[in-house]
């Protein structure tokens, strides 16, 4: 395109227009996976009891709002509740009018208006029974939200059901002051997208230079005979690559490599540098000085990426192996053969002239991409070996070898039951001693869950819901759970956190505050999005949000 | 179930007391009085103001105030959840206050579209609180300043809470600023990083990245070629010619990757948004707001940072005050004097005063350079005004702010005339 | 922690009203302040002039260099200063008012200064800037140019740069460009 013709350009579309603020996060490979996924809400589970509607599913509603707007697929809202009064107080997909109707029909059409992209259906039948009548009904969704509290037969259907198909599970509650949240995983969730902090991803090489870097960095040999103007544009790159040749020459043949030699080497550059002009110095050498300590370090392996080399799924590859495993197989490969990964090819900006710059540039994106070509290779030899043909794409062999040195394995965890497995009992005791820790507000909604259930199978009345000593003896049965394997029941100051917890989820009896359903629902579309785009890192496995604090934590339960 | 059922869950948390709210607080109806009764302002209408605006309408405050100057564009409809396709071209304010009005009876919603900077303080002395939810640091220092300059010591009421939000991508940050009270914007000033600029000479001379071009094409070529035309980042096709040109320079350096996205992205600044980080950072401000209007809880103290990129993150912590602010590091002191004192004579009252024996003073109102010392042509320029009576060059109430180079911090005087 | 308002407080609304009084006038804004203070702290020795076209606007001002050594001297160089009211978050903005021959000057009056932009820093005053401008005459800088030709010239021959100099600091052309005379 040049500039006599304006008119030829063909700007954005509309739907890059409306979207443009987050393909700046998660680009068009993001988009296209969101908009390729249906999620379902399961934001209620009936009334609680007649007095109580039961569960308002605004965490529910506003987190699908944060979905809707940056255009998934679709949605399902599944909820058997009719608009009640309090609704109207708490949730803003609903209007007077909605009064009395099902509250998944309103919700639903409320929430459609914020993107006609997306498509959105509902359903006023119970989960359970859905489940019995639709065996298919599940898998048709890529992610399942509940609002909890809700039945804990219910949830453990929903949970076991959405295991076996390997769809992930966001289970929220919020009351009050306070919510929480668990994502269940399926059991591998591998990302290669995963974000990280562009200086932590810099690989340029420097000790370990391949043959066209060390030609480029031997054509300045001449480097004491060019003019100040030349001197003073030497990319920082090749000016370490000079340097340290030099140094090897009186030491052996071997790099600076602790800090002491390397504390020696910055000084040599820093003393070669030309002082004698208007300046003073030279930006370039600057450049250099700065990068001695941050990129002189032998290429070494994460251990989270050593582990993955490790796991079993990419030793032991099967026909059905995921492409993910088929790539990582192909990269280990890489790695035992050259002692290191792909090279991700990204030089950064430095001082240096325009021709300059760009063709130490392209020596690394040239190297960058030879790699791709042995990895992809690689892939290919395997996926034969595997009686596959070609069924990994050349672009994600791409993505995953500009990424390789950041990808990671989270192994899905199931939603946390007051009853858990003894880690994370053990996990409950060490927490339970820290006065500090949240995880206090999170056996209180333990408790509530179990109140809840009560109601609703009958077994206690509504009022218990705002029942001082049933709260409390409902506490003793969990803790005493959780001090089983250990020596020594958990002390009274831990107990007391927990019934003051339980004593403001109490306060609304269980009902939420909008405010902080809303929070809530913005940190659960965030890990809704993280895990549907399979970019940046999901939680594992729970969050607390404590609203009197603005504070929050992370726990694996 | 009766009407006055609606706000069931919310008089719960009003009406009785938790574990953690302070003993002294009496919960119950007044408490339910004064939340109807706070008015409360919202700086914004856009990804922020709309959550917030939602939020405090469905947290029981019943009179909002919201002023925006923008107006609606297609690249906000990915969050901006008030506004639809058909709203385009309208002005926020308006139309987010009609919107949140209809959807939340018995609320009232006052939207002025305009700038923060065209109201005064009478304008904003009638608010009880006030939430930013803004993307300009520009903004925010104003509106920092000037309610950190309402304080009145001898008045509680003029003391309005300041809570401000702003978000970046999956990041974001929620504080509470008790004007003169408590640490300000302006203290916190190097929490915000600068833009970061690349050397003018590199754009000009030696471009290595894509976005040099762009700049290049933006600063360098546009006052070259177009130099009649302002230029404007939402007309397509100054855009459009700033993309093209950007191109054909990146193509004689042999650069690649300008794209139209980035040149957009490079020329109006653009900061990543979703609609899950507004809606945290804008329910983070508003139960804030919550707090402070009923005292249902303690609020927070005063900074919360949170991070999404990996996990939930958030780091809550008290950012300190600084003696030094230019801001509310002094207050400004009230001093009676005579109107009929020459400005000289007011500076060697001054020279008296016990807690600032001022020296060297430069002193000037918002509207004018009473005396400057330096450098010697504004002296000049001023020097006349050391004759004329004070009555001649300040108005009764209003405020002098006079620098010494004998002191690192600058002082402000409310002028009382006897 | 003071309680911000206790609620038995509205009588307090009556003094308020009273309280506001005078109140509406505006305050004297943190970038103003900031400005009275560096102004004060300027040096600018028998080199350098300011003039403020409306002294009760510090905010934008002009600056003249007039360099007594080096290759500029006998000359006299306008720059238009505009704070704007996010300084000094933001820099000043410094503008030549003349078409002159300088490597780190183009010829639209944008000046390359480090500190003017990618190196500003809030803890910068305006001396700081004032002394980096009277410094670029002193020694321009032709490893970093904004005008490409004048660098050159000064790279490679710095004899018909100092020639250029003089030539445009009379009005006259250097490689057919016209330069606005700048002698004192």
């Amino acid at each position: 395109m040049t500039s006599e013709f304006p008119h030829a350009l063909t700007g954005p579309s509309s739907k890059e227009r409306r979207y443009d603020r987050q393909l700046r996060l998660w680009a068009a490979s993001g988009q296209q996976a969101l908009e390729e996924s249906r999620v379902l809400l399961v934001n209620s589970d009936g009334p609680w009891g007649n007095q109580s509607t039961g569960v308002s599913g605004v965490v529910g509603v506003e987190t699908l709002k944060n979905l809707v707007l940056p255009g998934i697929g679709g949605f399902t809202i599944v909820d058997p509740a009719v608009v009640t009064e309090p609704d109207l107080g708490a949730n803003f997909f609903l209007e007077d009018e909605s009064l009395g109707k099902s509250r998944a029909e309103e919700t639903c059409r409320l929430l459609k208006e914020l993107n006609p992209d997306v498509e959105g259906n509902s359903c006023t039948k119970p989960i359970a029974e859905i489940l019995q009548e639709e065996p298919e009904f599940l898998s048709q969704h890529k992610l399942i939200l509940i609002s909890g509290p809700i039945k804990r037969s219910s949830l453990q259907s929903l949970c076991s059901a959405a295991k076996t198909l390997g769809i992930p599970v966001l289970y929220t509650r919020s009351v009050g002051f306070f919510s929480t949240f668990s994502l269940q995983l399926p059991a591998v969730f591998p990302i290669v997208e995963t974000h990280p902090d562009p200086e932590s991803t810099q690989d340029l090489r420097l000790l370990g230079p391949w043959p066209e870097l060390a030609v480029a960095a031997a054509s300045i040999s001449n480097l004491d005979s060019l003019d100040d103007h030349q001197h003073g544009h030497v990319p920082y790159v090749l000016l370490l690559l000079y340097y340290l040749e030099k140094w090897k020459e009186t030491h052996n043949g071997n790099v600076p490599s602790n800090y002491k030699e390397k504390s020696e080497f910055r000084e040599f550059v820093r003393s070669s540098a030309r002082t004698d002009n208007p300046q003073g110095g030279e930006e370039n050498y600057d450049e250099a000085i700065a990068a001695v300590l941050k990129s002189l370090n032998p290429f070494s392996l994460r251990s989270s990426t050593r582990d993955i080399f490790e796991m079993e799924e990419c030793s032991q590859l099967t026909p059905n192996s995921a492409n993910f495993w088929i790539i990582v197989s192909a990269v280990r490969e890489f790695h035992q053969q050259h002692q290191v990964l792909p090279l991700p090819g990204l030089l950064p900006d430095m001082k240096a002239q325009s021709a300059d710059y760009v063709s130490l540039q392209n020596i690394y994106k040239t190297k960058a991409r030879k790699d791709i070509a042995e990895v992809t290779e690689t892939v290919r030899r395997i996926e034969s070996q595997l009686g596959q043909s070609a069924s990994v794409s050349d672009k994600d062999i791409e993505v995953f070898c500009k990424n390789a040195s950041h990808i990671q394995v989270i192994r899905g965890r199931d939603i946390p039951q007051p009853d858990g497995d003894a880690q994370s009992l053990k996990r409950l005791r060490i927490e339970l001693g820290n006065d500090e820790s949240l995880i206090s507000i999170f056996l209180a909604f333990q408790i509530l869950d179990i109140v809840v259930t009560g109601i609703q199978e009958g077994k206690y009345p509504e009022g218990a819901l705002d029942d001082e000593s049933l709260w409390s003896s409902e506490l003793d049965r969990i803790l005493g759970v959780i001090a089983s394997d250990a020596s020594a029941p958990v002390d009274d100051e831990a107990r007391n956190r927990i019934l003051e917890a339980a004593r403001e989820l109490r306060r609304t009896e269980g009902g939420d505050l909008h405010n902080i359903s809303s929070l809530t629902g913005g940190l659960v579309a965030q890990e809704a999005l993280k895990v549907l785009t399979r970019q940046y890192v999901p939680l594992d496995n729970t969050c607390i949000f404590n609203g009197i604090r603005s504070n929050s934590a992370m726990y694996k339960l | 179930m009766a009407a006055g059922d609606r706000w069931k869950y919310l008089y719960k948390a009003l009406s009785k007391s938790g574990p953690f709210s302070d003993p002294d607080w009496v919960p119950g109806e007044e408490t339910i009085k004064s939340l109807e009764e706070s008015k409360i302002l919202v700086i914004g209408a856009g990804g922020l103001g709309c959550e917030i605006l939602k939020n405090l309408a469905l947290s029981g405050f019943k009179d909002i105030h919201v002023i925006d100057m923008d107006t609606i564009d297609i690249s906000n409809l990915n969050r901006q959840f008030l506004f639809r396709h058909s709203d385009i071209g309208k002005p926020k304010a308006e139309v987010a206050a009609a919107f949140v009005e209809k959807r939340v009876k018995g609320v009232k919603i006052t939207p002025f579209v305009g700038k923060i900077q065209d109201k005064d303080e009478d304008y904003y002395l009638q608010f009880k609180i006030v939430v930013c939810g803004l993307d300009s640091i520009e903004a925010r220092r104003w509106i920092n300043s000037t309610l950190v300059g309402m304080v009145d010591m001898d008045n509680p009421e003029s003391l309005k809470p300041l809570i401000d939000g702003g978000t970046e991508g999956f990041k974001g940050q929620a504080r509470v600023i008790l004007p003169s009270l408590t640490s300000c914007i302006e203290c916190q000033l190097d929490m915000h990083a600068p833009r970061p600029a690349v050397p003018l000479c590199t754009i000009a001379t030696i471009p290595r990245q894509p976005q040099h071009c762009i700049e290049w094409a933006h600063q360098i070529a546009w006052q070259d070629k177009r130099k009649d035309d302002s230029f404007d980042s939402d007309d397509m096709e100054h855009i459009g010619w700033v993309y093209n040109t950007a191109l054909e320079r990146a193509n004689e350096f042999n650069i690649s990757g300008v794209t139209f996205q980035m040149t957009q992205g490079v020329v109006k600044n653009i900061i990543p948004a979703i609609a899950s980080t507004n809606a945290v950072i804008a329910a983070a401000t508003t139960s804030e707001a919550l707090k402070i209007a009923t005292s249902c809880n303690p609020f927070l103290e005063n900074y919360m940072m949170y991070a999404g990129e990996e996990g939930v993150y958030t780091y809550t912590f008290e950012a300190e005050k600084k003696t030094d602010c230019p801001v509310c590091g002094s207050l400004a002191r009230k001093i009676t004097v005579n109107p009929d004192v020459t400005l000289e004579e007011f500076i060697e009252i001054l020279g008296e005063q016990p807690e600032a024996q001022l020296k060297k003073p430069s002193l000037r109102t918002e509207e004018t350079t009473l005396y400057q010392r330096f450098p010697p042509q504004l002296e000049e320029q001023t020097k006349s005004n050391l004759k004329l009576k004070l009555r001649d060059l300040v108005a009764d109430g209003q405020e002098v702010a006079v620098s010494d180079p004998a002191y690192t911090i600058d002082f402000r005087f409310q002028l009382i005339f006897t | 922690m003071l309680k911000i308002w206790s609620m038995k407080q509205q009588q307090q609304q009556a003094e308020n009203a009273e309280g506001a009084a005078g109140k509406k006038k505006k305050k004297v804004t943190a970038a103003q302040l900031r400005v009275q203070r560096d102004l004060q702290e300027l040096t600018l020795g028998n080199t350098m002039k300011m003039e403020f076209p409306n002294p009760d606007d510090i905010l934008n001002f002009t600056l003249t260099i007039d360099p007594d050594e080096g290759m500029y001297k006998g000359g006299s160089f306008n720059f238009t200063f505009a704070v704007n009211q996010n300084f000094p978050h933001d820099p000043p903005k410094v503008k030549c008012t003349q078409k002159i021959y300088h490597p780190n000057i183009d010829l639209e009056g944008n000046v390359c200064l480090n500190i003017l932009r990618e190196d500003w820093k809030p803890v910068l005053n305006l001396n700081a800037v004032i002394v980096g401008m009277q410094f670029l005459f002193l020694e321009p800088n032709a490893s970093d140019p904004l005008n490409k030709d004048a660098a050159e010239d000064l790279r490679q021959n710095r004899d018909l740069f100092k020639r250029n100099v003089r030539t445009s600091m009379g009005g006259g052309n250097v490689r057919s460009i016209h330069f606005d005379k700048v002698l004192r």
